[in-house]
């Protein structure tokens, strides 16, 4: 498997398509690895990757239940920022936002990282003052930020008619424009082949059961195609930790809640900015249009627990009366598709990266719905903490025995109420 | 999905508002507060028939397969100040 290069692709197109190579060998499992990983999926493929990459380890095995961007890394509406108001999740965010630009050359892969403008929209006076308190604190850690009036949003975002008549009227918004879109289908390939250019073994179609200990250590993993040896074992499951930590035995204070996200049939460029508008009584909506031209949108959770991974008709009306106000002109559109995807809520809104019970087990979860902004962060500190045992200074906020100290990460300040965060 | 309230009948879950989750084991409030489901697959929930009869509802739920396994009324609504 050679780099892409421009060289590369004009001998590939005179060659002909059949001469492109897969991006990772399809494989059986060895017996044995210094490290699994468990979960192919954006976290799990980077978390391998800087495994091999930085810290040396070169017999890793990610294990994926189905197939490599089949799970949360394909489900997701692609937004990337750093736009947060607690400094741990500002430090942390904001070091993905500036891998995320270095991203596509280190991976020798494009992820189409499109850096065009993050706005969030303001409905009240009240929510404009949020905006105002929360860029403040950005840019007091260093974060770009800027607070638009009206006037300004109608100029930054052009698709968008300021004074059009609306139930919420936009009084304003935070900018950050650094923030944007990246290709989530690259991501997910590139850290795959990235990885098995460095000797990564990507398993696919491979259920982790359960844990082997000898012991009371850490020996390696049941799976459905027999049993793995592990030194090291580091889970990394999205919508699954809930049942996967069951699994293992180990509790933790979060739910399965289902968010939804849609995508309209192709059309010409329209929107050239990511939007982002909220209104009282939980309504939400955010948009960008995909390089294919149909506008990617989510909203807000389905609002109870779920694992069904079927979403409720009522969520996706909402959130299209949410959109078809944001932007009349897109009423027409039909819906091409839409999809739920299983969230791990945590009680208090923040992720767990931890080792667990000083064992050489790791968890790499409870991302509510923002795990795919923090990918390229979240697998160098989780590889960081699996090479070292020991979790690095960016981190350290996200440890699980917050719950019990106290010390939690509240973003929103909406209380142990998943369905909330 | 479709809940069945005991006062009304069974109703599209649009008229229902979830709550929380209750927990159902713990000896430290932090276990309490934040280690609520013992089990992931299942869930004891709050909910209130919002858009019918306003009344607070204890619901079972299976959460692989999104249905209620046992409806309740709870005669008092939650005294936390946190329902809708």
């Amino acid at each position: 498997m050679g780099a892409y290069s421009a060289f590369g692709l004009l001998r590939e197109a005179i060659r002909g398509p059949r001469a492109w190579q897969p991006l990772w060998e399809r494989r059986a499992p060895e017996a044995a690895y210094d490290v699994v990983i468990v979960g192919g999926g954006g976290h799990g493929l980077a978390t391998a990757y800087h495994l091999a990459r930085h810290f040396g380890l070169r017999r890793v095995a990610v294990l994926e239940r189905t197939l490599i961007g089949y799970g949360n890394v394909g489900r997701n509406t692609t937004i990337v920022r750093s736009n947060y108001l607690l400094p741990e999740n500002q430090h942390f965010y904001e070091d993905a936002l500036r891998r995320w630009r270095s991203l596509g050359r280190e991976l020798n892969y494009n992820i189409m990282f499109s850096p065009r403008g993050v706005l969030d929209l303001a409905t009240s006076d009240d929510q404009l003052a949020a905006c105002a308190r929360r860029g403040n604190a950005m840019r007091l850690a260093g974060i770009d930020a800027e607070l638009l009036d009206r006037a300004a949003v109608g100029r930054f975002a052009r698709a968008l008619d300021c004074g059009a008549v609306r139930q919420f009227p936009i009084h304003g918004g935070l900018l950050q424009r650094r923030g944007g879109t990246v290709r989530h289908d690259a991501v997910a390939w590139g850290y795959a082949r990235a990885a098995a250019r460095l000797g990564v073994h990507i398993i696919e179609q491979c259920e982790v059961l359960g844990v082997v200990r000898v012991a009371g250590r850490i020996a390696g993993v049941e799976t459905s195609r027999g049993t793995i040896a592990a030194e090291r074992v580091g889970i990394a499951v999205a919508g699954g930790t809930a049942e996967l930590a069951r699994r293992l035995g180990i509790a933790l204070p979060l739910e399965t809640h289902l968010l939804q996200a849609g995508v309209t049939e192709p059309v010409k460029p329209m929107l050239d900015r990511v939007l982002i508008y909220m209104f009282p009584h939980g309504g939400e909506v955010y948009v960008s249009q995909s390089d294919r031209g149909g506008l990617v949108f989510g909203g807000m959770l389905d609002g109870y627990p779920s694992m069904t991974q079927r979403g409720e008709i009522t969520r996706v009306r909402d959130v299209a009366a949410a959109l078809t106000s944001l932007l009349p002109q897109v009423k027409q559109l039909r819906l091409l598709r839409h999809w739920a995807g299983m969230n791990d809520m945590t009680m208090d809104g923040s992720p767990i990266i931890d080792r667990i019970g000083g064992d050489e087990l790791y968890l790499n979860g409870g991302w509510c719905y923002g795990g795919f902004k923090a990918t390229p962060a979240s697998g160098y500190a989780f590889a960081e903490l699996i090479a070292r045992g020991r979790a690095s200074e960016l981190i350290r906020a996200f440890r699980l025995s917050r719950f019990a100290s106290g010390h939690l990460l509240d973003e929103s300040g909406a209380g142990p109420f998943p369905s909330r965060q | 999905m479709l809940i069945s309230c005991p006062f009304c009948g069974e109703r599209e879950v649009a008229e229902f508002e979830f709550r929380c989750t209750l927990e159902e084991r713990g000896a430290t409030a932090a276990e309490r507060l934040y280690f609520r489901l013992a089990d992931p697959r299942r869930s004891l929930e709050h909910w209130q028939h919002v858009r019918g009869c306003r009344m607070w509802l204890e619901l079972h739920r299976d959460l692989r397969t999104g249905r209620v396994l046992r409806t309740a009324s709870v005669p008092v609504p939650p005294a936390d100040g946190t329902g809708s």
